[in-house]
């Protein structure tokens, strides 16, 4: 889609005629929209007054001022940007190619490892990703048992600098799973089996006092030239803002007496830890909600995590979390091939009895909140970052067509690698 | 994907197949009152009427009478679309199905290694998916036999067979018969370039051709001594081989011939070689890149069987868009939409949605894509993919529109017969739920609390 905007000719004029050290702010008006704030009222053909970057002012009665490019956005729908909680957006290319990916490292111990250093902000994932209006994501690291950490970026920018929301959003840690019991017929998950998870968890238990350990040391060492400081531990070190509870921690956990143990396990070692997956979410729900811990969903293209659970149970655990009261958000996880797909496993859930109203708090509010940046990201309101989506329906719908992203206050290029080559081979001679 | 097929599966499918209400058809009427039909041939009837007679749709429109002893199901203006038709998948297959050990492999048979426990079966029902065409996986330019299924969810793996369906032969081009993404195959081998992946297929015909000859030389020679009635000896026949013969097959026409290919001048040089020989190839499998080479593809008369979007998990995956299977269909080529995976089959029915948004093709078009096209790529148009009179009552019934974003399949029928009931596996779970909570209460009193 090229760009929908209808520039005055007068603000042409005066951007050319202007010296660059008198810019004037930069503003876009979006007019005529149906505007579905997420926090507060949906407004039925309000404007958006966008400055430097921020939502500047909304209303039914605000004018378009003399210098602002205007978007018509009449019979359109707008929505905050959507946040896609869990992606490999520009850490990998094809997934077949070792050499186009850089999202899981070798080892089990890295939580000192950053994605920034990776992203290839002209991934062509970034360009499809967005096309259904996502224009945040959590670009995260995977593998092993402490993954790295990831970063919040925007969907649009020239260099990693540009697109960096937020460097270091969260660090990861796998949690170990219950393997099912190998057997005939539907068997009990064996104490054994239990006792080899209790084992793993003890192990990163270890690891974190190891770290506690090393990091007091250090501490001890500043203040008493007679203690012998520790050797240099990156790793350590990057699990300092960990411990402290400064950085959250996204647990991926996925069978429910994981669940339990991942709980347990983050109250005894005092984390701000974030869940992920929980695919069996729905038979714990009231002590995750107890907890007070968020869950992050992973892609719902996928089956129940135990055939017993029911053929429905990923869509219907994700209504029973909500249900509860945990606090949810949508991801696209492992693909960001896939990425285009964040509102469809919103739209999945509430086919399944989601609230419209929680899926769409789970695309945009909620993810703010759980990355801790519900000031700048997640509704529109004054203030907020000017990231919104122009869509001509729904755009939970599969049928529908984003029109226009504007990310940080501006409308920008919605051209990418599929529209390219659609454009070509649409002129190919019949 | 491979089949998940586990003694937990049969476990879960027997479970599941007393939680789908099944009801048995034999040749009892019954008269579906009140959807919103959506018959695949370009109409859509509110408030319409399926008559089922026995296996068979008898009648279709507004305001049947029920026939006498005719059990009525009021459909409430749900909607009704003919069974989606998977016409690529691996599901209902017993173990891993991909034979890496040899290039040729035209003597193998899906239809050995039917697995009718596979809870996958039940799973593609959940989806309003009522047929498929399953397949080994595509590491030969020349594999097996694929064989086309109904979801006879419990029944007996020779009842799944579609009979009447024509024998497929699957064939690959590309990565995976050239082994390039190491997906544990061994050691390196031939061929490993495009160009030995299209060898390979000539010289099996060659060998083939020459095979034939062998054995209409004997059968010549045979026939004439028969008919000296003892003075000329019978000839010895040649040696019989079972791969040639599997290619042999192809060669006289009696396989419908699927090649798994992405690329699109692989896909003309298959084309091309197809000519030479006279083999006539039916379906593209995958086909990401046809939408390059529609003009050619409208001109060969074969067809496409492709994913909405999904793409980008290997190199020859990537020069693609999810407007492909839509210029395809604008330009002429017949269009199927497959999942080849057990969790895509669900959601088909979201896909279709995917190619009027991207590309614009018409939502009857979309519908189109999931079911009588198919079923013409299968050859079993004559019975399935249209909701008409005189094919199999083969539906799924859904809450809202199958293209809504919000829709849920609640009821799925193969051959009239209600293989899965919504709202009754909903009943039985909560059912099953309480059971299981009255009997973990006493234990719980009885747990010694002192």
């Amino acid at each position: 889609m090229r760009r929908l905007l209808v520039i005055t000719a007068a603000a042409l004029l005066m951007s050319a005629a202007l010296p660059s050290f008198e810019a004037k702010p930069a503003r876009l008006f979006i007019k005529n929209a149906t505007i579905v704030p997420v926090v507060g009222a949906r407004l039925d053909g309000g404007g958006i007054l966008v400055e430097n970057g921020k939502i500047k002012a909304m209303g039914k009665e605000l004018q378009a001022p003399a210098d602002a490019e205007v978007i018509d956005a009449s019979g359109m729908f707008v929505y905050p940007g959507f946040i896609d909680s869990y992606s490999h957006f520009g850490l990998v290319e094809i997934a077949a190619i070792a050499s186009t990916s850089d999202f899981r490292e070798m080892g089990k111990e890295n939580p000192e490892l950053r994605v920034v250093w990776a992203i290839n902000p002209h991934s062509v994932h970034f360009g499809t990703g967005r096309v259904t209006g996502t224009t945040t994501a959590l670009v995260a690291p995977a593998g092993g048992t402490f993954a790295g950490i990831s970063a919040l970026v925007k969907m649009d920018g020239w260099t990693v600098p540009e697109m960096t929301f937020k460097e270091a959003a969260t660090s990861f840690i796998n949690f170990p799973m219950t393997p099912r019991p190998v057997g005939e017929g539907i068997a009990v998950q064996s104490e054994a089996k239990e006792d080899v998870t209790s084992k793993l968890v003890d192990k990163i238990r270890d690891y974190l006092k190891e770290a506690r350990r090393y990091l007091e040391l250090k501490k001890l060492a500043a203040g008493d030239p007679g203690v012998k400081a520790p050797e240099y531990s990156a790793r350590y070190e990057a699990l300092g803002p960990v411990l402290d509870g400064t950085l959250p921690v996204i647990i991926s956990v996925e069978k429910a007496k994981d669940i339990e143990l991942a709980i347990k396990f983050v109250q005894d070692e005092k984390l701000k830890a974030v869940f992920r997956g929980c695919a069996q979410g729905f038979k714990v729900a009231d002590k995750i909600k107890q907890s007070g811990i968020p869950v992050i969903i992973d892609s719902l293209y996928t089956g129940p995590s135990e055939p017993e659970d029911g053929y429905d149970a990923p869509y219907r655990n994700v209504v029973e979390l909500a249900k509860a009261g945990v606090l949810i958000s949508f991801s696209t996880g492992d693909s960001p091939a896939q990425g285009k797909d964040l509102p469809y496993h919103a739209a999945k859930a509430v086919a399944f009895g989601l609230p419209y109203e929680e899926a769409v708090k789970a695309l945009t509010i909620n993810p703010a909140r759980i990355f801790g940046v519900e000031d700048r990201l997640g509704s529109i309101e004054p203030g907020k970052d000017a990231d919104l989506i122009i869509a001509a329906g729904d755009p939970l719908d599969m049928k529908t067509e984003v029109k226009q992203l504007v990310i940080n206050g501006k409308a920008i290029d919605m051209s990418n690698w599929w529209e390219t080559l659609y454009q070509k081979f649409k002129s190919r001679p019949e | 994907m491979k089949p998940k097929t586990t003694a937990i599966g049969i476990a879960a499918a027997l479970l599941s197949l007393c939680l789908s209400g099944w009801v048995s058809a034999a040749e009892r009427a019954v008269l579906f009152k009140n959807g919103r039909i959506i018959t695949g041939s370009g109409a859509t009837i509110d408030g319409g009427d399926i008559l089922v007679q026995g296996t068979k749709i008898a009648q279709v429109g507004k305001g049947l009478p029920a026939p006498t002893g005719a059990e009525v199901i009021d459909l409430n203006g749900r909607w009704v679309m003919p069974g989606i038709i998977d016409s690529h998948s691996h599901i209902a297959l017993e173990g891993d199905v991909n034979e890496m050990g040899d290039i040729i492999t035209a003597e193998v048979d899906c239809k050995d290694v039917i697995n009718p426990r596979d809870i996958n079966i039940f799973y593609a029902l959940t989806g309003g998916v009522t047929s498929i065409h399953t397949m080994h996986g595509s590491a030969n330019p020349i594999g097996g036999r694929g064989i086309a299924l109904k979801m006879r969810w419990g029944k007996s793996a020779a009842e799944l067979i579609f009979e009447g369906a024509p024998l497929t032969s699957k064939w690959a081009l590309g990565e995976n018969p050239k082994n390039s993404n190491d997906i544990g195959m061994g050691p390196a081998r031939y061929p490993k370039t495009r160009m030995g992946v299209e060898q390979s297929i000539r010289d099996q015909f060659e060998k083939a051709k020459d095979y034939m000859k062998k054995w209409a030389d004997y059968e010549k020679k045979a026939a004439a001594a028969k008919a000296s009635k003892g003075k000329t000896a019978p000839p010895l026949p040649p040696k019989k081989d079972y791969r040639l013969e599997g290619v042999a097959d192809i060669l006289s026409g009696k396989l419908w011939v699927r090649c798994h290919a992405y690329q699109s001048e692989e896909m003309l040089s298959i084309l091309r070689l197809c000519r030479e020989y006279g083999v006539k190839l039916v379906c593209f499998e995958h086909g990401l890149e046809g939408y390059r080479i529609t003009n050619e593809l409208v001109e060969y008369g074969v067809a496409v069987s492709t994913f909405a979007d999904f793409w980008a998990y290997k190199w020859e995956a990537y020069n693609t868009m999810p407007q492909a299977a839509a210029l395809c269909a604008k330009r002429g080529v017949l269009v199927a939409l497959n999942s080849d995976d057990a969790e895509r089959m669900r959601r088909l029915f979201n896909d279709a949605a995917k190619t009027v948004r991207f590309g614009g093709v018409s939502e009857d078009e979309a519908i189109r894509m999931l079911t009588i096209n198919p079923a013409k790529i299968l050859g079993v148009d004559g019975r399935v993919g249209t909701i008409e009179a005189g094919k199999d009552a083969d539906l799924a019934v859904f809450n809202r529109h199958p293209l809504d974003p919000f829709t849920v399949c609640e009821m799925t029928l193969v051959d009239g017969t209600v293989y899965f009931d919504r709202s009754k596996y909903l009943e039985e779970r909560k059912k099953a739920a309480e059971e299981e909570k009255t009997k973990k209460e006493p234990e719980k009193k009885s747990g010694g609390e002192v």
